[in-house]
């Protein structure tokens, strides 16, 4: 009975050890390999507490949460800007370093580490047998469940997944990506503090080899098998490494100590194994664990239809008949452009990398209402402006005000907060959330994705999840899509990702829409509804800044044109007047 | 004469994007033809499929008479095409010297090494006086030289090249075409993707122009040089 | 503690060149597998100590000259690290496309693992010396050091130079430094990147297990041998730079074992083991701080559009 609440306790800490990685690892994309050195943080800590100023274990281990998460937090700062292999070889550094600052110290028993912390006790009780501690260890792994999952599984995990596949695209949602990093680091490594502790009090020990580097790779394997971005995988990941080694004893009785080499090779092999034949690991992200049928079944979603959206492929054909613009129509537009309110004013912008002049001296306004495009050869710098607009590069010099607000040096997602957003040449859909999920990280104002919000206010942030997740749904019913907001966005074609991109660059409100290539790499049926979308868009009053190298598309929707040659605006005006220019039509073909 | 390149019903869908459709080309030995095309309009997904860097998903692909659909870059490369992309289309931290050397094929024939060194260095004199400079440090035009020089190494055939003239100052695109041109007088044949449709009809014998995915044009030069603005094929 | 005589520092020179050569001659061999490969190569400790395991067997166990056994046994090294990239990164890299880091990271980790722990149930978790090479002290300008010493940093100074020769002037180290600076553009010449990986993964493999002979010479052999010069050599790798000479990388070694042994004279033993890991972790911070810079910058310059 004492052996098998010994292996249930272990998978039991073990369990939280590996639900906060996993929320790091498989929600975040944060990679580490340190996860049980910040438990020594909280292992060591409690067990100093108790031992020297005779605290409760648990009290202790609150305060070696808190301790893990600081320093979580802080080694988050430097790793906010690293991609994976560094990130592997930070966190490795950072468990070196941790781990050996613990045997330096003497008055932490050095090498051996702390042994003989008391007892633990709770209201009065001590925890002497590993069956008294079945029951605290289970409630609060449910405790940290529930935490990860309201982390993982609502808006804030939403954002999180975003910020893992695509970290910038989700920045220019308006989303403060560094700030989530952190928080994420910080609570992550905090859960990790706390397991140590009830590790330390469970052995009544805090040693160096309990929390090694070993011991933190064993971590990481768990969440591998169980499937990243699934909690339930989790402790199923931890269940399965922790209980190899008294099923080998057993079974093929085998010695304690060659049990235990065989139980890490075996998990070895194994993780060789499941990368080869499956990845996502035993529950992949998404299945439950109760729907044996579906999470069997794999990932084999259906291929969506390549079809275009029946009333857009309607209205696509409205346009093909009643034929493009005429001259008269352009004429009214542009004499219409000069009429509307000014909403973004851009001032003397200019950026040098070196040598290389990406901008100089841009002055430009976009009109409330209107389409104005950005035209020029190949290499004017005309996506440069895009990132200089929104905070994606800094300018040297110059002002962007958006409604009389200065945007310049603020952040990209304070320019999407402020009400101006952009899209990407190349779609950057998040594309393992579906695409009702996707339409729903550009809705702005979510309480759901504010720890406070998240964990004070519940009952809001359901009322306001359900909004947000209506909002989504009209936007998606607007571009067409609404047929498609359970599929993944990975599994879409590529004209279905672009209106799902559309849809949530609305859903953001955003006054004013930077579309980048609206219409490129798409078929001509695709287009046509694209572009029928995009003036649905500016009949709502919203204002359009398109970079377009298709003309046909520029001719079709801009009321207004600029036109860049190597980072200089050298002319505007219709479409038509800029076509007329024999300066021009040299710059932009080389005729002479 | 056989077509040295012959693209029929060729179709491609390149990660989940669908940016070929049905393409139809030729190229005769010793022809330059032009393809031109908005940006997105899907020219470098033909070249690469051509090159074998994609698998087409329909459609086949002929050199000098041989089925080559879905062969691989490395048996393309020896059968006498180059490609040179538009973007990074240099070895950066090698010298030239070491680039014009992969250009090569892997041939280890120091004649024959020797006679195409001398001959890139006769199209191109900067190459030699900066044989040793890494190849990454110098100007985008010298760089174009570097990967036009590397593709010649390999006494190529086909030569296709997209867009030369990106980034350039007008003089040193005259010198890039005109350097094309004189190897198109020797029996190469080029296809040539561009945006600069001046300097590319100076050497074109015929243009094709592609807009979303399909080629929606073919003309000789003195048909295009009739037009009176480009504007509406891009 | 801070009168500190001419020998002892003479004396920490010379184990901090002798150290930090073996870690230069390892960061390079880890340098050229993620430069040119991207693979995060976690089981190249495991090989590393095999090599020695082999070694050893064949000399003590089998008894073969010394010689043959240390040659036999880092040549199936080499043909084990070459199995490792063909049958098992090369599938996995084909099977997760972009996201092939992790995926081959997760899979070189369980490789690790399984490879030490094998390790133990073959050959034991106790220590065993390999010995065939008489030890014998030699005085270098007068600091004291052994001969296995003096080989070790000669063999490490031959394999480097060679390798930097072979980068240098032969089409293969072209076709290597072509695949590391441009793999697309390599393959539009006809490279085959999966034969100049196999060619990364036996060079480096090479290393490794010449390393590990010098180490079990010197110490001895046990499962956990590899296990901190190959961390300080992923630490060598990245500090010298994945796409430098190996010259840089190799000497970026050495200054990391001479700052390793000179810290000593300052610090305890304990606190000098932590000393490269805290600048390790300095130079990640402060280069993550100006790779915002560089990345907008190369962003920039690559797509003008």
């Amino acid at each position: 009975m004492e052996v098998a609440a010994n292996y249930i306790d272990q998978i039991l800490i073990f369990s939280i050890f590996a639900l906060s990685l996993n929320l790091l690892l498989g929600y975040a994309g944060q990679v580490s390999v340190a996860h049980a050195s910040f438990g020594a943080i909280g292992g060591y800590g409690a067990g100093y507490l108790s031992i020297t100023h005779g605290w409760n274990l648990f009290l202790g281990a609150i305060v070696g949460a808190v301790v893990a998460g600081i320093i979580g937090a802080i080694v988050a700062l430097p790793a906010l800007r690293l991609s994976v292999e560094y990130l592997i070889l930070l966190t490795l550094g950072v468990s070196s370093v941790l781990l050996g600052l613990f045997t330096t110290f003497p008055q932490l028993g050095g090498t051996y580490g702390l042994i003989g912390i008391p007892p633990a006790s709770l209201f009065g009780y001590d925890l002497l047998k590993t069956s008294d501690w079945l029951i605290p260890l289970a409630v609060i792994l449910v405790v940290i469940y529930g935490i990860c999952h309201r982390l993982g599984e609502t808006a804030y995990g939403r954002v999180l997944k975003g910020i893992r596949d695509d970290p910038e695209a989700t920045q220019s949602l308006g989303k403060n990506v560094v700030w989530f990093k952190v928080a994420i680091f910080g609570i992550t490594c905090a859960m990790a503090g706390l397991a140590g502790a009830l590790l330390a009090g469970f052995n009544s020990l805090a040693t160096p080899s309990q929390f090694s580097f070993d011991v933190s790779l064993s971590i990481f394997a768990m969440v591998i098998f169980g499937g990243t971005g699934n909690l339930a995988g989790s402790i199923l990941g931890a269940a399965t490494v922790i209980l190899t080694k008294p099923l080998l004893e057993w079974a093929v009785s085998l010695a304690p100590e060659i049990a235990s080499l065989w139980r890490l090779t075996l998990y070895g092999l194994l993780l060789v194994v499941l990368m080869r034949l499956r990845p996502q690991g035993l529950v992949p992200e998404g299945a439950r664990l109760l729907q044996p049928a579906t999470w069997r079944a794999g990932s084999t979603t259906e291929q969506p239809s390549e079809a275009l959206p029946q009333h857009l492929a309607e209205e696509a054909q409205d346009w093909k008949t009643s034929a493009g613009s005429s001259g008269a129509i352009v004429a009214a537009r542009e004499a219409d452009w000069i009429d509307q309110p000014v909403v973004l004013e851009v001032n003397g912008l200019s950026k040098a990398f070196g040598s290389i002049v990406a901008a100089e001296d841009l002055s430009m306004v976009l009109r409330k209402g209107t389409i104005t495009a950005l035209v020029g050869p190949n290499g004017a710098g005309k996506t440069t402006v895009f990132n200089l607009l929104t905070g994606f590069i800094k300018p040297d010099s110059g002002s962007v005000k958006l409604n009389g607000v200065e945007l310049i040096g603020t952040t990209p997602n304070r320019v999407a907060n402020a009400g101006m957003v952009r899209s990407w040449q190349d779609v950057r859909v998040i594309p393992r959330l579906s695409s009702v999920q996707n339409v729903m990280l550009g809705v702005q104002e979510q309480d759901g994705e504010r720890l406070a919000g998240l964990f004070g206010n519940p009952g809001a942030v359901r009322q306001r999840e359900r909004e947000v997740h209506d909002e989504a749904m009209e936007w998606l019913r607007f571009v067409g899509m609404d047929a498609f907001a359970r599929e993944s966005a990975g599994a879409l074609s590529f004209g279905q990702s672009k209106l799902v991109a559309l849809a949530r660059v609305l859903a953001t409100n955003a006054d004013v829409l930077l579309l980048d290539e609206p219409a490129s790499g798409i078929d001509r049926q695709w287009v046509d509804a694209m572009l029928g979308l995009i003036e649905k868009v500016r009949e709502q009053g919203r204002t359009v800044c398109i970079v377009e190298h298709n003309l046909m598309v520029v001719d079709r929707l801009a009321d207004h044109t600029y036109f860049m040659e190597l980072g200089r605006i050298t002319d505007q005006g219709t479409f038509t007047e800029l076509t007329s220019s024999p300066r021009l039509a040299k710059a932009y073909f080389g005729t002479a | 004469m056989p077509d040295r390149l012959s693209v029929s019903s060729l179709s491609c869908s390149y990660g989940r994007k669908n940016v070929v459709f049905e393409v139809d080309l030729h190229v005769r030995p010793g022809e330059v033809v032009a393809l031109f095309g908005h940006n997105g309009a899907g020219k470098t997904t033909v070249i690469k499929n051509i090159l074998g860097a994609y698998t087409p998903s329909s459609g086949t692909v002929t050199y000098d008479g041989e089925d080559i659909t879905g062969a691989s870059p490395r048996s393309n490369v020896q059968r006498g095409m180059a490609l040179i992309p538009s973007e990074r289309f240099v070895f950066g931290d090698l010298t030239v010297h070491d680039n014009l050397l992969l250009g090569a094929a892997g041939s280890t024939d120091g004649e024959y090494l020797d006679r195409k060194l001398a001959e890139v260095h006769d199209l191109f004199p900067i190459l030699k006086e900066r044989a040793k400079q890494l190849a990454g440090t110098m100007s985008g035009g010298q760089q174009r030289m570097v990967s036009l020089g590397l593709a010649m190494m390999s006494s190529p055939r086909l030569l296709l090249l997209d867009e030369p003239s990106l980034g350039l100052a007008p003089a040193i695109v005259e010198q890039i075409f005109g350097a094309v041109h004189d190897l198109a007088a020797d029996g190469l044949s080029v296809l040539l993707l561009e945006q600069n449709v001046g300097q590319a009809l100076k050497i074109a014998d015929r243009s094709y122009v592609m807009r979303s995915g399909r080629v929606i044009l073919e003309e000789t030069t003195e048909q295009m040089l009739a037009r009176e603005s480009y504007w509406d094929l891009f | 503690m801070l009168a500190v005589t001419f020998e002892t520092v003479r004396q920490l020179v010379a184990s901090g060149i002798v150290n930090g050569s073996a870690y230069g001659l390892l960061g390079v061999a880890f340098a050229l597998i993620l430069g040119v490969t991207g693979r995060f190569h976690y089981a190249f400790g495991v090989l590393y100590t095999l090599s020695a395991y082999f070694a050893f067997t064949l000399f003590d166990r089998v008894g073969w000259p010394i010689l043959i056994s240390i040659v036999i046994g880092v040549l199936i090294t080499v043909v084990m690290g070459v199995g490792i990239e063909a049958f098992i990164y090369r599938p996995l890299a084909a099977r997760a496309g972009n996201n092939s880091l992790l995926a081959i990271f997760v899979a070189s980790l369980g490789l690790g693992v399984a490879g030490g722990n094998l390790i133990q149930i073959f050959w034991g978790a106790q220590t065993h010396s390999l010995l065939g090479v008489t030890i014998k002290p030699i005085g270098i300008l007068g600091a004291n050091v052994i001969n296995v010493d003096v080989y070790a940093v000669l063999a490490a100074v031959l394999l480097v130079g060679t390798l930097t020769a072979l980068l240098r002037f032969t089409g293969l180290g072209r076709s290597i430094k072509a695949t590391r600076s441009n793999p697309d553009m390599a393959l539009l010449v006809g490279v085959d990147p999966a034969r100049i990986y196999l060619v990364v993964f036996a060079i480096a493999s090479l290393f490794a297990g010449i390393a590990a002979v010098f180490a079990a010479l010197k110490y001895s052999v046990d499962p956990t041998m590899g296990f901190r010069p190959v961390v300080l050599a992923f630490v060598v790798a990245f500090l010298g730079g994945t796409s430098n000479s190996p010259v840089r990388v190799y000497l970026c070694g050495v200054v990391i074992g001479l700052i390793e042994t000179i810290s000593s004279i300052w610090l305890s033993v304990r606190w000098n083991q932590l000393v490269v890991f805290v600048i390790l972790v300095i130079y990640l911070a402060s280069f993550s701080f100006n790779r915002s810079l560089f990345a907008r910058i190369r962003q920039v310059v690559a797509r003008p559009a």
